[in-house]
């Protein structure tokens, strides 16, 4: 299904898709040739098995969560810094109140959800109602909610032994795809919907245009851009349920450099820092790149004997952001640079 | 005086936690662990003053840290392979300064967000340096440690050494004209760009800058241990960002001092030890960190808001 | 008065049939000005009438089509605002462009003091410089005085300083006392009698017809872009200068009145807000009824318009909708009683210039598209194809964006945005503002036609021929209130009158 409305941008970020989907086929088909091999036993190990591809669904289901997140509030020309930070904080408060308080696992899991919601409210409140620049406020949050997730486990506690029906979440498959894979796919099938479907998302961007615009038109701003920080705080809430599941336990440092990651696929996915520009398709196709980027490097021996797939991933990662950025500078910053040259042979004055 | 309103508040906060220290921890101020504990926040100053500059122009740069690690690995590199301290600054502070150009280049010369620019850097830089050296630790050499001084003469260079980076910067802000133009440019680029400044020319000066005195403070933090740690600067941007909005530079751009900047730096040192001696648990630290950025900025937004009434 | 006779000097600044189109916009048409040291020279017109392209040709931002200038005894072609202000020209706007962070002393030194990043700055030398300065002017601000701090027309002072300090010769003042009362008035008269006696040329704009005829020496009067003549002040008086200025008609229109009108669809009584500056406001408007609203730039008609559409909710006196009270204190509000407002920036708040042209229309009237909050895409381009046709919108289609449009469709699609609404009252500040003559042309038949279905329609124009031509009755503001209403087809001298405040039988006469 198409956007009913294909104008010329939208045409360009779809060919800009295209393109997205290309890279990813062709990282895919490098990784299954170099990183699938055959063990002594004759087994095939390595990228191009099935086990390996579900693997690569469930670690990219929490930072794909936060990209979904994060897009809304990317197209009203915001930014979200404490998503991670509040993975944190949630999955903390998920095992205390599971663990410590006694609550039966639904209620922690409604428990933690609403801590997301509250969180994501607070940003919503300083950036929307008392219009704070997003950038610092979410920076405050981003070390207040991982501050209090340290603070409330006193850095060192570890939540486990969470009941079997609760792991199903993480780590059991569900019609033959991992449990988290239908969450994800739920959430964004929503977002969307949210995004080019409704009238918020109709809002949203056109927020991200122009704010002004956006007032002289009727629309509720404050509400909009308020709504926009509270959903995200709330995904990051279900995120923390998705990785204490998968991992079988909650800490404090859960979800340290999501933000990073989650942005890079958002504007990898085509989605303009400056706001008013992207689609959640991109932003999917975003994850699946550093998704298969970062799974797919832990496959090809070479990267195994140097034992660097980590490293390797978030050096590419950062350099795939710069270079995305670069490369969506470069038409403007030429176009300027070609005007200055025309400035700079303004005819000289003539003689009094 | 109006315009040092936000300096005179914060000292006033500041004392106001030294007098209830001397009230309830008097052990705080004994001369040694104090001593220490401004030594230990003597590079996050000379970064902080460069902060406060990329800030004053209206930018931002959380890839310090990062910076900080690479120069910190690099310098205790050359120095573990022999050079004297006097060769490896220079060289470091120009690993710095490169660092810090990249990210001038990108933000000035191409348009770019600096947030997004430098998140980029951050994440590339320190998994770049990972990458490199497996988390590995420098040994370095005797005679680096102290600058092979005792350890007291060691910290007294430090201390003096990170006052008169500040100093010379304060003093440079407020009287070359080069200071000007970057209150100039952050308070408003168009008209600084009719008054014959080039914003993006002192952009780029000022990401480069902040590079170089990250290069500077790498050295001033690998003479304090005998090892280099290769994590040295993770959460060093959120520290020196926090000190530099808590000391009331406004993220806005074109308001702010040097001065308050030492007293916030200061502020935050202190919230650590404070908690310890007053028996809350230090976990709080990065909470309490987060809620003061929040407060300091809430303060700003409320204080433009009645300004626009 | 000082009034010298004319003496053969040289003069500072000539313009010589200057011409200057935006697109199809002809802003000037042929402008013949002439500037001579120590003279005060009036620049009079109603808005539109060119004279900010005229200033923005003298400072280097525009660079004429055709005709040429000559300045400091140089024929030039065109000016870029370097050699401008080397030459000695200097504008003092009415929103001066200052640093608000820094100190007076500071923004003149960063005017004043030569480019070079390493220089020592002297902060004494340059707050002495500063007071010097300001002590001429007559000035009492503190050179330490930061900017944010000071008001607007202290701001000026600071503007009208760095213009002096460098040594300006060419002083120009586009509407300085827009925002000054009588005592600053006074002051900043006494400042351009100053620079007129140090051989100052000063280019002297306003609407004000007794300022002029206190402080200037010379007056051009700019119509449509071109010059119809210069006078000295003491050979007119203010009948003769509006006839001047006025005197266009709208052709093509058949003249109002003919249609019945119904019911009160708005009524304002003494509606006010006090941070937008209006106040006791007191009108009725019909619906199938066209009021107009005079006045010049400043006069409080946008703002009043705000004030409706709730983006600054009135906080005196009652508006009432269709004889009931109501509170719009929010656009949202404001749009759920019927009303409707394409406001005057069309590129910045009239329509989304990176969204497509049917998202445009359809942005405001979400519920015809959106059933439940969910996009229907075939009720969007059913919407967006019928305004498309009602309105003759160009474009290369529905999905193209607004940006791609000429200045005209841009409006029309502004306004279509609004229709989509079904709204009762529809409130058009300036829609024909920078638009072709055919468009023009097709905007007043739209209008006439909206009111002939119904609609009570607000028109805030500064057009006066489109005003008088289109308009049932003419309500006419000053000073941020409704000063009176004129019945349609009013004379636009009375009009003029009305609006300069200056007596209007003697304006008619």
């Amino acid at each position: 299904m198409r956007p009913p409305n294909q104008n010329h941008w939208k045409s360009h970020l779809f060919r800009y898709e295209v393109l997205l989907l290309l890279v990813l086929v062709v990282e895919w088909l490098v990784f299954w040739h170099f990183g699938t091999t055959v063990n002594r036993r004759g087994v095939t190990v390595g990228f191009g098995t099935v086990d390996r591809q579900f693997d690569i669904l469930r670690h990219s289901c929490e930072i794909g969560l936060l990209a979904l997140a994060l897009t809304p509030v990317i197209l009203t020309a915001g930014i979200d810094l404490a998503v991670g930070s509040l993975l944190g904080l949630c999955a903390v408060i998920f095992g205390q109140l599971w663990h410590d308080a006694g609550l039966p696992v639904w209620a922690a899991a409604a428990g933690a959800l609403a801590a997301g919601g509250l969180g994501g409210a607070l940003n919503a409140g300083l950036i929307a109602r008392l219009q704070l620049p997003p950038l610092i406020v979410t920076l405050g949050t981003y070390s207040l909610f991982r501050g209090l997730a340290e603070a409330l486990t006193r850095g060192a506690v570890t939540y486990t032994d969470f009941p079997a029906g609760f792991l199903f979440l993480g780590q059991e498959r569900w019609l033959g795809l991992p449990v988290q894979a239908w969450v994800f796919a739920g959430v964004a099938a929503g977002i969307w919907i949210l995004v080019h479907r409704t009238m918020t998302g109709r809002a949203l961007r056109v927020i991200g245009f122009s704010p002004e615009g956006a007032r002289y038109a009727g629309l509720p701003v404050t509400r909009q851009v308020a709504l926009a920080y509270v959903l995200a705080g709330f995904i990051a809430g279900l995120a923390a349920l998705i990785y204490t599941a998968r991992l079988g336990q909650a800490r404090a440092d859960a979800g340290t450099g999501y933000e990073l990651f989650a942005i890079t696929a958002v504007v990898l996915g085509g989605t303009s820092i400056f706001g008013g520009r992207g689609s959640v398709t991109g932003t999917l196709l975003g994850v699946a790149v550093i998704a298969v980027l970062k799974n797919g490097l832990a496959t090809l021996p070479a990267v195994i004997r140097l034992n660097a797939a980590e490293e390797l991933s978030g050096l590419l990662t950062g350099g795939l952001l710069l270079g995305v950025l670069a490369l969506g500078a470069a038409p403007k910053f030429l176009s300027a640079w070609r005007s200055r040259g025309q400035s700079r042979r303004q005819p000289a004055l003539p003689p009094p | 005086m109006k315009r040092r309103g936000r300096e005179f508040v914060l000292a006033a906060v500041l004392g106001a936690i030294l007098l209830a220290m001397a009230g309830w921890a008097p052990a705080f101020f004994e001369p040694a662990p104090l001593r220490s504990l401004l030594t230990r926040e003597a590079p996050a100053l000379v970064v902080a003053c460069g902060m406060a500059l990329v800030i004053l122009t209206r930018q931002i740069d959380i890839s310090v840290g990062s910076q900080f690690s690479v120069c910190s690995v690099a310098a205790g590199l050359l120095a573990a392979a022999g050079w004297p301290l006097g060769l490896v600054l220079p060289v470091a502070a120009g690993c710095g300064a490169l660092l810090g150009a990249l990210n001038g280049i990108l933000v000035a010369g191409l348009g770019l967000p600096s947030i997004v620019v430098t998140l980029g850097t951050m994440v590339a830089l320190r998994q770049g340096l990972n990458l490199a050296r497996q988390g590995e630790f420098v040994n370095l050499p005797d005679g680096v440690q102290w600058f092979g001084l005792s350890q007291s003469a060691g910290q007294a260079v430090l201390l003096v050494s990170a006052l008169l980076v500040l100093v010379g910067l304060a003093l440079a802000l407020r009287y070359l004209a080069a200071g000007r133009q970057v209150y100039a440019v952050g308070s408003d680029a168009e008209a600084a760009r009719l008054a014959g400044i080039r914003p993006r020319v002192v952009t780029l000066a000022v990401f480069t800058l902040l590079g170089l005195l990250c290069g500077i403070a790498a050295v001033m933090n690998i003479v304090q241990s005998p090892q280099v740690q290769p994590l040295a600067g993770s959460g060093l941007e959120l520290k020196v960002i926090a000190a530099v909005v808590v000391g009331g530079v406004a993220i806005s751009g074109g308001r702010g001092s040097l001065w308050g900047v030492l007293t916030g730096l200061v502020l935050l040192a202190c919230i650590p030890p404070a908690l310890t001696h007053l028996h809350i648990e230090a976990y709080w630290e990065k909470a309490i960190q987060g809620a003061i950025i929040l407060l300091a900025a809430t303060a700003e937004g409320v204080r433009r808001r009645k300004e626009r009434h | 008065m000082v009034n010298p006779t004319p003496q053969p000097v040289q003069p500072l600044l000539v313009f010589a049939n200057i011409a200057k189109n935006f697109g199809a916009v002809q802003a000037l048409r042929g402008v013949d000005f002439e500037l001579r040291p120590g003279e005060v020279h009036a620049l009079l017109g109603e808005n539109g009438a060119g004279k900010s392209t005229l200033i923005k040709v003298a400072t280097g931002a525009h660079a004429p089509d055709s005709g040429h200038l000559v300045l400091g005894g140089r024929r030039l072609d065109a000016l870029n605002p370097a050699t401008a202000r080397a030459l000695g020209v200097a504008c003092i706007y009415q929103q001066p462009a200052l640093f608000p962070d820094l100190t007076v002393a500071e923004n003149l030194a960063l005017r004043l003091e030569p480019a070079g990043a390493w220089r020592r700055v002297d902060r004494r030398a340059r707050r002495v410089r500063a007071a010097e300065l300001l002590q001429r002017l007559g000035a009492d601000l503190a050179p330490d005085a930061e900017i944010r701090d000071l008001s607007m027309p202290e701001q000026q002072l600071v503007e009208i300083a760095a213009a002096i300090g460098a040594g300006a010769r060419i002083v120009i003042m586009d509407e300085p006392t827009a925002s000054l009362t009588q005592r600053e008035q006074e002051r900043l008269f006494a400042i351009v009698r100053t620079l007129r006696a140090e051989g100052v040329g000063v280019i002297y704009i306003s609407h004000r017809l007794e300022e002029i005829f206190a402080l200037a020496d010379r007056v051009t009067v700019l119509r449509d872009g071109a010059s119809v003549g210069t006078h000295a002040v003491g050979d007119m008086d203010a009948a003769g200068l509006i006839r001047l200025m006025v005197g266009r008609e709208l052709a093509g229109l058949p003249p109002p009145g003919g249609t019945v009108p119904g019911e009160i669809a708005l009524e304002l009584r003494g509606t006010g807000c006090a941070a937008a500056g209006v106040g006791s406001v007191t009108f009725a408007v019909r619906a199938g009824e066209i009021l107009g609203l005079a006045g010049l730039v400043g006069a409080g008609r946008t703002e009043l318009a705000r004030v409706l559409f709730g983006l600054t909710p009135a906080d005196e006196g009652e508006i009432l909708r269709e004889g009931r009270p109501v509170r719009l204190d929010s656009p949202q509000a404001a749009m759920a009683h019927g009303l409707a407002y394409v406001p005057e920036d069309r590129r910045r708040h009239g329509v989304v210039m990176e969204l497509p042209v049917a998202q445009n229309i359809t942005l405001a009237a979400h519920r015809r598209v959106f059933r439940h909050g969910w996009l229907s895409a075939p009720a969007e381009n059913r919407v967006a194809a019928e305004f498309i046709a009602r309105l003759g919108i160009k474009a290369a289609g529905p999905e193209a964006a607004v940006a791609t449009l000429s200045g005209g469709n841009q409006q029309k699609v502004a306004v279509a945005r609004w229709l989509a609404t079904a709204p009762r009252v529809l409130i058009l500040d300036e829609p024909t503002q920078g638009v072709d003559i055919a468009a023009k042309g097709e905007l007043h038949r739209i209008i006439r036609e909206l009111a002939q279905g119904g609609l009570a329609v607000i028109l805030i124009s500064s057009d006066l021929p489109e005003i008088i031509g289109l308009c049932d009755r003419i309500g006419v503001m000053r000073g941020g209130t409704l000063r009176e209403i004129l019945p349609g087809g009013t004379a636009a001298p009375v009009v003029m009158a009305a609006a300069l405040g200056t007596n209007e039988k003697e304006g008619a006469a």
